[in-house]
């Protein structure tokens, strides 16, 4: 005992003496790390938000030289009512819920087919990630640049000729409007883009499936089909339902594509609400007031769904 | 022929592998199952190379119809990207003409002469590569720094209301770019930080700093805290077993959390968008804005994309373990 | 129910053998048991059975027919997982009725099936549970009740009591094997317990570095070890084996001890031939009058007798069973003897057992 005593207190003083006049405590350390953070986020995120929320009562615009008038909930009151928001969130609607569904179902798919490991299944594996890595507005961009209806790759490989040539973007078909054509083109792109990132989640899923789920389910005589449906899709569901709320939040987000494939035309075919938003707030209008209470709204439902992701999220981690 | 059931495949199994896997439809599913990801990966692919192709084509071949599979590659694509042009006097036109009768001009000059134009000093889109390079470095060097040490505190030390503050870090991230930037540009054009270098590195720290501190509290979960109770048992304080201990086993980390954010600053177009003119323009909205400029030069667009897209091809494949982490900030690891 | 049949059945890893060639007939009903220690090819043979694992060579037979190479599912075989392998997702009774779903059995039936089977192994209570929150003793019921609610040919079982604590194995040791004779199942166990395997097995299949070493009944192996592997394998501790050399009827062993050979053994060798004697800790007798002596060198309290370390001479240590009631000082020098009847030979060089002649 008294051997083990000298010894520790030789260590002890072999290292203290550079820290032991100021040796920060762990509660001091703790809030030198966060601190920083925390007040930059609250700088950034938090204090925006409260000066938003009261410009979202006012009639502010960017532009002007006057002081904002409070208006009470009247712009609330006049985005609820406002066709061109409707209108927005309609297209919005479409597009998150055709680019999220086909983004699963592509994904959930890819991720089946490179579950098998082959030859080069991991090179290959990477190269389907990597449009999710690109930066958006470029993506939209050089997909442009495939849908041109006179030199672009897309109608090429979908065998039209030049006289059958199908302007996507502007939703020209043999020189017939076909609505919502563009929306479409967006959402191919979106679906380009994304499909790798459900792949990625649904395939560590699926490798989190141990083997001898499936050793026990061909001793139980259960046929391929069957395992899907009884092992593998409940296996995964947790993380195929993050990988769909988490697109479900992205997608409702969803600016650079457009802004780079249409900026929200032609008309307003493709003008999500974030584009909606972005051209109320500042493109011309300046209309800040109006904008801070639309920016709201939207933020409401985000922070609602984002919510359901973070719960899911424990709960798969959980398990 | 004998039937697989009764013979068993040609080749001795000398693998761990269940029986129906082997049998010739297992095999022969697994070929086809190979075959189809092999051709899915070509299709989603293409528009990386179209971008690739038009690039280094002409402005004849970028608008050929049917496209060109096969070129000439040029560098026009690059010289229209980073130069300003102006047309090019008479006098130097026939100076050019007399050179190119001698075989001696060089790649600008051969250029100058097929269009006419004199190349009259760097384009604008030079400095935004450079306002990108600076905003995004700083950015990260900060964002990473502040997660480093806000993902160390969250990952070690007991605070009350731990999960709420996690959850309120990570809502900032999930708040559309739109909503956050109206108040901010009215707040940074008061102080003065709008369309400035300073306001675009704090704007984009703060983008991604829930992404490190999440990404990073992941990693120091991942370290067993033994090694610093052994450490702090020895005699250690925090801050020397932090440094000392902490850090070291976190390089792998550090270096993948980086990489993301210095991928996000460097992809993110919304706020520089909204936040900058001209002064702190990044590059991303500046290649949209080159659609405006006269006749769409697509060999420059594409030019410019592929300066985005080579970086992140190949981070792309040096975190390609990192990748599932990154993606969903750190909760979700393989 | 069934009989299994392997036909120089045999695994290779690469280059490397998992089980070499290996001959096995399983009798209707019989209860075999796959014993060794990890890495001997035990749970690859029952793996080959399945077919859960490909065979390199060589046939496997249930019932006459050639299953080599057919689908696990169509083999009409149940197995056991050493760790349980129960649907995480699904409760009790889904796990049970798994098997009986997949076939498209009618509900009515799937119902009685488990009903039965629930009552069989006592886990009513469990139904509604999901496998996650069940002990260790009760998950295995539950793959049991699984195995069993198909009524299949045969059942296979890999180590199923090894992630158990030692009073819940000898309770499902009892029950399993309980079972087992009442449902006269065909069964193939795969263990590394010795214990296990002695208390359960019809047949014990001893196995090493991917051979057969020893099929026989308990007894057998434990009474007539084929080889110095088994001798050494089986009982804890292990038979007692001392190198000497054989001249003049007599078994020259270290420390100046002379072993005169039972009858019947004086023909199995040849002078001047080196030979391990093998004996059971139970069949050597401590006796003032002994042949043999040594130094005590531990002993340890089993409660109904005294377990002793005797070094015999250059740490040829072995263990003798003595009276409880008596006490031996550490290094005292005791003598004893072995009971005629129950001493073995071996071959030093080949390792196997020489016969009574």
């Amino acid at each position: 005992m008294a051997t083990a005593t000298v010894e520790s207190s030789v260590t002890k003083s072999r290292v203290q003496p550079q820290s032991a006049q100021r040796q920060l405590s762990d509660r001091a350390i703790m809030n030198l790390f966060i601190w920083p953070t925390l007040l930059l986020l609250i700088a950034f995120n938090f204090f925006p938000l409260f000066y938003s929320l009261y410009l979202s009562f006012t009639n502010y615009r960017a532009t002007a030289t006057t002081a904002p008038v409070w208006l009470g909930i009247e712009n609330y009151a006049n985005i609820l009512t406002s066709p061109d928001l409707w209108q927005a969130f309609t297209t919005s609607g479409k597009y998150v819920l055709f680019s999220v569904a086909l983004q699963t179902i592509i994904g959930f798919a890819l991720a089946m087919l490179v579950r098998g490991k082959f030859r080069g299944s991991g090179l290959i594996t990477t190269l389907i990630l990597i449009p999710m890595m690109l930066s958006p507005v470029v993506v939209g961009l050089f997909w442009k640049l495939m849908y041109n209806p006179n030199f672009g790759y897309f109608n090429y490989l979908i065998g039209m000729g030049q006289e059958g040539s199908l302007d996507m973007i502007a939703s020209r078909m043999f020189n017939q409007p076909v609505p919502n054509l563009a929306l479409a083109a967006v959402i191919l792109v979106d679906v380009w883009m994304w499909s790798p990132f459900v792949m990625l989640l649904v395939l560590s899923g699926l490798n989190a499936i141990p083997d001898y789920l499936y050793e026990a389910a061909a001793i139980d005589r259960a046929s391929s089909w069957f395992q899907f449906w009884h092992i593998t899709l409940p296996q995964v569901k947790p993380l195929l339902l993050i990988a769909v709320l988490f697109r479900t939040i992205e997608a409702l987000k969803s600016f650079d594509l457009v802004m780079g494939m249409t900026g929200g035309g032609p008309g307003n075919q493709t003008e999500l609400v974030a584009v909606y938003l972005y051209r109320v707030a500042f493109l011309g209008q300046f209309r800040s007031g109006y904008a801070s209470a639309l920016a709201y709204i939207i933020l409401i439902i985000v922070i609602a769904i984002s919510n359901l992701y973070i719960r899911n999220l424990n709960r798969a981690k959980g398990a | 022929m004998a039937s697989f059931a009764e013979s068993g495949p040609r080749r001795p199994v000398v693998e761990s592998i269940r029986v129906d896997k082997v049998s010739p439809g297992a095999r022969a599913t697994g070929a086809v199952r190979a075959l189809i990801v092999l051709l899915v990966a070509l299709i989603m692919l293409i528009p990386i190379y179209v971008m690739f192709a038009t690039a280094f084509k002409t402005r004849i071949d970028v608008t050929a119809s049917p496209p060109k599979i096969f070129f000439q590659p040029t560098l026009e694509g690059l010289v229209l990207l980073f130069t300003d042009r102006a047309l090019a006097a008479p006098a130097r036109v026939q100076e050019l003409q007399q050179l190119e009768a001698q075989g001696k001009l060089n790649l600008f000059e051969q250029l100058a002469l097929a269009s006419g134009q004199e190349i009259t000093g760097p384009s604008p889109y030079v400095g935004r590569i450079v306002n990108s390079l600076i905003i995004a470095g700083a950015s990260t060097f900060l964002s990473v720094l502040l997660g480093v040490l806000a993902g160390y505190a969250f990952s070690r030390f007991n605070l009350p209301g731990k999960d709420d503050l996690l959850f309120f870090i990570l809502s900032t991230r999930m708040l559309p770019a739109v909503v956050v930037t109206i108040p901010l540009f009215l707040m940074f054009r008061q102080v003065g930080l709008y369309d400035n270098h300073i306001g675009m590195i704090l704007l984009y720290t703060v983008f991604n700093l829930s992404f490190s501190v999440w990404l990073m509290k992941g990693f120091f979960d991942e370290i067993p805290r033994e090694y610093e109770e052994a450490a702090l048992v020895d005699g250690y304080s925090r801050l020397q077993t932090f440094f000392k201990i902490v850090l070291p086993q976190s390089v792998s980390g550090i270096a993948a959390t980086t990489v993301f954010c210095l991928i996000f600053a460097w992809n993110e177009y919304a706020f520089a968008l909204m936040m900058t003119a001209e002064k702190a323009r990044t590059a991303p909205p500046s290649i949209p804005s080159m659609i405006g400029r006269g006749g769409v030069e697509w060999a420059a667009i594409a030019a410019g994309s592929l300066g985005f897209l080579i970086p992140v091809v190949i981070i792309t494949f040096a975190l390609r373990k990192y990748l599932l982490r990154g993606v969903t900030f750190g909760a979700i690891r393989q | 129910m069934a009989t299994i049949q392997l036909k120089q059945v045999e695994k290779k890893f690469g280059d490397a053998y998992a089980v070499k060639p290996l001959d096995m007939t399983i009798a209707d009903g019989e209860f075999i048991v796959l014993l060794g220690p990890s890495g001997c090819g035990k749970t690859t043979t029952l793996r080959m059975i399945s077919g859960l694992e490909t065979v390199t060579g060589g046939q496997i037979l249930l019932n006459d027919k050639n299953v080599t190479w057919l689908h696990p599912s169509a083999r009409d075989i149940a197995f056991v997982f050493q760790f349980y392998a129960l649907y995480p997702h699904i409760n009790v009774h889904d796990n049970i009725a798994f098997p009986l779903q997949a076939q498209g059995e009618k509900k009515e039936l799937i119902d009685e099936r488990i009903k039965q089977v629930v009552e069989l192994l006592r886990i009513q209570h469990l139904l509604n549970k999901r496998p996650g929150g069940l002990s260790g003793g009760d998950k295995q019921r539950v793959a049991l009740a699984r195995a069993l609610v198909r009524r299949p040919a045969a059942f296979l079982m890999d180590e199923p009591l090894g992630a158990l604590d030692a009073d819940l194995r000898e309770t499902m040791r009892a029950e399993i094997r309980q079972l087992q004779l009442r449902l006269n199942a065909t069964t193939v166990y795969v263990t590394h317990d010795q214990i296990e395997a002695m208390a359960m097995g019809d047949r014990i299949v001893v196995m090493n570095t991917a051979v057969v070493q020893q099929v026989g009944t308990p007894t057998e192996v434990y009474y007539n070890p084929a080889n110095l592997f088994v001798a050494k394998f089986i009982g804890s501790p292990g038979m007692n084996l001392v190198q000497g050399q054989f001249a003049d009827g007599v078994v020259q062993l270290p420390g100046e001890n002379r072993y005169p050979l039972p009858d019947g053994w004086k023909n199995a060798m040849t002078r001047g031939e080196n030979v391990v004697v093998g004996f059971r800790p139970e069949s050597a007798h401590v006796n003032p009058e002994g042949k043999l002596h040594g130094e005590v060198y531990a002993t340890d309290m089993h409660g109904s007798y005294n377990m002793l370390h005797v070094n015999m001479a250059g740490d040829n240590v072995v263990h003798l069973r003595a009276d409880r009631a008596t006490r031996y000082p550490i290094g005292a020098n005791i003598r004893f003897d072995i009971d005629p009847p129950m001493a073995r030979f071996f071959n030093p060089q080949n390792e196997m057992a020489l016969r009574r002649q």
